[in-house]
């Protein structure tokens, strides 16, 4: 699944009516956001679940 | 004897106040005054829905009263509200086009607490659409444009009340701030602004964006001023305890991170002015780090994005044509914030809320600059650093934000100029320590002007 795609998908399931244009325009936002979050994912360490 | 009336449109509340209970100038004169001036100011577009007659009806009562020496800290005193805070029978657009036909049946709780205090309504202010944004470049009410130079931004989310405050259109005004909205527009327009600790104003009435980062509070032309407005408006002492801190030894901290850099060249050295200044009066200055702020960028990003997408849940899905196009994008975004990120932001916003909680154990107060720029041109989206780009929203509210995340009490007030425009430091206090913030403020305040 391309970039694209995968956003497309995310918007269809959050039911946000996005034309391609309007995708095109939330592309580098989601992008940033995606790497920023990725970031803090990898600073934080997971937290310890035990059963 | 009459006090000159257009003096007395560019005088602090607390002159305007003292003049009306002197009656040497009535609420009447004082509101034609300040109209006379929104008129030939229209051109900043501070004003969604300009004061008008209900003003001037409500100036009359007040007069009455004023002869029947009624009670009221702020009887008569004009005050602008950012129309974000709803208002009974006057429409409350929340700088948008969903709501710009919304007539509420009921004032906010702050602007009940307002007109308890004897206040005249006087106007709804220009924000940034739902105040989501920091340039109050507003789609279907107008530019807001900076007194100091229309050609620049004054900033936001509460542009049309630093607007209103620095052009003389009323005596103070009434703001609200989730990453910098009541202070970036002070700084850059040049006027006070206090974002208190995170709920001591209440916000029933305001319309929301981000409920876990969401603040009121004034914009006014003097610290003075700002301590009156938060009292009035938090029913508290705040103001009154504040004249009786001893600043003299008080310990200072500015911030040697990351996130205090870059500044602009002119920022930078108004702060070592003010320490330098600081440092003659006896108060303790030393520098403090506080690395975990520099994960404020992210953190404010997904906790806002995603609790400002909540407000606007049913909107963004069902009309996203109604919103500017920033904005939009904005609410589109957080719509797809995963809850497993808000919780991940909501832990690293732990550690700057513990990391901030134990700085103050070693200083009463943090000095750092509100914006690390000067007001940049309307439609100027990029600063130019020599490290780098940074976008001109993420620069105007990082060195804000923060103080949304940890809900600390930060005041901006205004200490010299560069090039003509002026420049905002920024004082941070311990959690409900409003009275020491207000002090130093009024210290920095007092040092500016010498």
């Amino acid at each position: 699944m391309t970039e694209r795609d995968g956003l497309a998908a995310a918007t269809r399931a959050a039911g946000l009516r996005l034309t391609a244009a309007d995708l095109e325009a939330l592309r580098p936002a989601w992008k940033r956001y995606l790497a920023l979050v990725e970031e803090l994912r990898a600073t934080l360490a997971p937290e310890t679940l035990s059963e | 004897m009459k006090a000159p009336l257009a003096s007395l449109t560019a005088a602090p509340l607390a002159q305007v106040a003292q003049a009306l209970r002197r009656r040497a100038v009535s609420p009447v004169e004082l509101v034609d005054a300040y109209q006379e001036r929104i008129e030939r100011t229209a051109n900043l577009r501070a004003f969604i829905t300009p004061p008008g007659q209900r003003a001037r009806r409500e100036a009359q009562r007040a007069k009455q009263q004023l002869a029947r020496h009624g009670a009221g800290a702020l009887l008569g005193v004009p005050i602008a509200i950012k129309d974000l805070y709803a208002t009974r029978g006057v429409r409350t657009t929340a700088g948008s086009r969903i709501l710009r036909d919304w007539v509420p049946s009921a004032d906010a709780v702050l602007v009940t607490r307002l007109r308890a205090a004897g206040a005249v309504l006087f106007g709804k202010t220009n924000l940034h659409e739902f105040a989501y944004g920091v340039t109050t470049a507003n789609p279907w009410w107008g530019v807001a444009r900076n007194p100091r130079d229309v050609r620049r931004s004054p900033g936001g989310s509460s542009g049309g009340s630093a607007i209103a405050v620095v052009a003389g259109l009323c005596a103070a005004a009434l703001g609200s701030d989730t990453g910098g909205s009541i202070r970036i527009p002070a700084s850059l327009c040049g006027c006070v602004g206090l974002k208190p600790t995170y709920g001591t104003l209440p916000l029933d009435g305001a319309v929301p964006l981000g409920w876990s980062l969401d603040h009121a509070g004034p914009l006014t032309r003097t610290v003075e001023d700002a301590g009156i407005l938060f009292d009035a408006l938090s029913g508290g002492r705040a103001w009154r305890q504040a004249q009786r801190v001893a600043t003299r030894g008080l310990r200072v901290g500015l911030l040697h991170d990351s996130i205090v850099r870059p500044l602009q060249p002119g920022v930078s050295n108004q702060l070592e002015k003010a320490a330098a200044a600081l440092r003659r009066h006896g108060l303790r200055v030393r520098d403090v780090r506080l690395p975990e702020m520099g994960w404020t960028v992210v953190t404010q990003l997904v906790t806002l994005r995603a609790e400002a997408s909540a407000a606007h849940a049913q909107w963004i899905r069902a009309r996203p044509r109604a919103y500017g196009p920033d904005v939009r994008i904005r609410l589109q975004l957080g719509a797809l914030v995963a809850g497993a990120d808000y919780v991940l932001a909501q832990r690293m916003r732990a550690k700057i809320t513990q990391a901030v909680r134990g700085v103050f154990d070693d200083v009463d107060i943090l000095l750092l600059p509100t914006t690390p720029i000067t007001a940049p041109m309307v439609g100027e989206r990029t600063v130019r650093w020599r490290t780098g780009a940074e976008p001109v929203d993420g620069a105007l509210v990082r060195l804000t934000a923060p103080f949304n995340l940890t809900g600390v009490p930060a005041l901006s007030i205004p200490y010299g100029e560069v090039s003509g425009l002026p420049v905002g430091l920024q004082v941070v206090g311990r959690w409900n320590d409003e009275a020491r913030v207000l002090a130093v403020g009024r210290l920095i305040e007092a040092l500016a002007s010498r």
